[in-house]
């Protein structure tokens, strides 16, 4: 069974501290299941990161979806990716005709500020906060000459830009290169304003089999890695190769035969530098002209290129259980043609790219690629 | 609550510098930085190993932002120790050093954290 996205959801991005978690939650499945025609699930797959024990059940419960298989799956930034994977995969195997697949996170209830380094791994426990270990390949990118300052901050130039057309958005506005460099610094040579923002959110797909239907979103292709050992073993910085090759297994799975015949992505800027080694790693770019193609436009709508029309997680927000759905909902929302002030013209091959780490010594804790089509 | 300490264990090394004491896989020979009961890159077995003290700067950066029980600013890199593994460790002083520069382990580790000054 050739599995297609039939309808999506999402709730508006924010700090939304003291909002029940049902309430993103329902803002996402309500309107993915009314995108989608209605009807029951058979099953439901949920990605989140630091949600309580028990939070599918207890989201699931307040909106009437009991007494089916529900799954949590917890796989860092690319929870709810995960459970789109899981849900095509249930799909183009039989073992379901229905799923939905939920991504949800609140992380103002569990963090004052930036995520707390998990003191049970070694370079949690040394230190190593999240947009460090970003710096650190922002910081080797700028000595082997492979990106410079003002390309960092286009990549976030851009993205705010392209959310301005988002209404569910977190944040979004029209800064210069040199107001995004001269923000607070947060890891040298990282600036708050490459830095995605803390967030709460909700995103939902309906998943079943295609049947031809005018908008339905074909699932040509979908790939899930975790990352091999990364260290000096590794001549890329940490991030590259898993995504590489997580691409290269879903690009085999669609019979793609080159990434540039994608046109609109969605993929993984938790930083800036992120989106710069992400687009090099899938082929968007060339090998080192991640940032030329940030600072030329060929990325921006309108571009050659565009990536994270969305406002990607910069600016959408970044609520980690709910960004791999999120991106799901955006590709599917450009493919059909539905995208409003953001729409990427004639898009028919949309790529979703999510990647989450913290893991020690591994060059990324997971990543997930998916090819969709258009209807 | 108390968890076990993640971090790399430092030895004592030569003139009053620190080792890394890990593993190396017997299989592959990757070098690991910690006592793992087998390798993280083909799952052979492992046999204990020293690393460093010397070593080059991968890339580093200064944190900034709050972090639960640190001080900001601190200055932390990815040190490439000499026919080693690629270990995190802190600098002194503050600020990062270059890419490509030669550090030494120290053997105090203040804290439990591995720390690197600029070699003499
Ligand atoms: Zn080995």
């Amino acid at each position: 069974m050739n599995p297609a996205v039939h309808g999506v959801g999402t709730s508006h991005f924010g700090r939304r501290p003291g909002t029940d978690l049902v309430s993103l939650a329902w803002d996402a499945v309500s309107d993915a299941l009314a995108d989608a025609g209605g009807g029951p699930v058979d099953a439901v797959w949920v990605g989140t990161v630091f949600a309580p024990a028990g939070v599918a059940q207890r989201v699931l419960r307040a909106m009437g979806i009991t007494g089916i298989p529900v799954v949590t799956v917890e796989n860092a930034c690319a929870s709810g990716t995960t459970a789109f994977a899981e849900a095509c995969e249930a799909v183009r195997t039989g073992r379901y005709g229905r799923v939905l697949a939920l991504g949800i996170e609140q992380m103002s209830a569990a963090f004052d500020g930036a995520i707390t380094p998990e003191r049970t791994d070694p370079e949690g426990a040394t230190g190593l906060a999240l947009p460090a270990l970003y710096a650190m390949a922002a910081t080797r990118y700028l000595h082997d000459g492979a990106v410079t300052r003002e390309q960092l901050a286009a990549v976030a130039v851009k993205n705010h830009a392209h959310a301005l057309h988002n209404p569910q958005a977190q944040y979004a506005g029209r800064y210069t290169v040199e107001e995004v460099l001269a923000s607070r610094m947060i890891a040298d040579p990282l600036t708050l304003l490459q830095c995605c923002p803390t967030s709460d959110g909700a995103a939902a797909a309906v998943v079943a089999a295609s049947s031809g239907g005018v908008r339905e979103v074909g699932v040509r292709g979908i790939a899930l890695r975790s990352g091999a050992p990364w260290g000096r073993r590794s001549p890329h910085v940490w991030g590259h190769d898993v995504v590489r090759d997580t691409a290269a297994d879903a690009y085999a799975a669609a019979g793609l035969h080159a990434a540039t015949d994608v046109d609109v992505a969605e993929v993984h800027d938790a930083f800036t530098i992120g989106e710069i080694v992400t687009t090099e790693a899938l082929g968007l770019a060339a090998p080192g002209e991640g940032g030329k193609a940030a600072g030329t436009g060929v990325t921006t709508l309108g571009g050659t290129h565009p990536v994270n029309p969305s406002g990607g997680l910069l600016s959408r927000g970044h609520p980690l259980g709910a960004t791999g759905l999120a991106q799901v909902a955006e590709i599917v929302r450009q493919l059909r043609g539905d995208a409003g002030g953001r729409q990427v013209d004639g898009a028919r091959i949309g790529l979703v790219e999510t990647m989450g780490g913290g893991v020690s010594a591994l060059d990324g804790n997971a990543c997930v690629v998916a090819v969709l089509e258009a209807p | 609550m108390t968890v076990a300490d993640p971090r790399p264990r430092i030895a004592s090394g030569p003139g009053g510098s620190g080792v890394v004491a890990g593993v190396r896989c017997q299989a592959c020979a990757e070098p690991v930085a910690y006592a793992w009961p087998a390798c993280p890159a083909c799952g052979g077995p492992i046999a204990p190993a020293e690393f460093g003290p010397g070593g080059v700067v991968w890339s580093a950066t200064v944190v900034r932002i709050p972090v639960a029980g640190r001080t900001p600013p601190y200055a932390l890199a990815y040190v490439d120790l000499d026919d080693g593994p690629r270990v995190l460790a802190h600098v002194p002083g503050g600020a990062a050093p270059a890419v490509g520069t030669r550090v030494r382990l120290r053997a105090d580790a203040p804290g439990g954290d591995p720390q690197v000054e600029v070699a003499p």
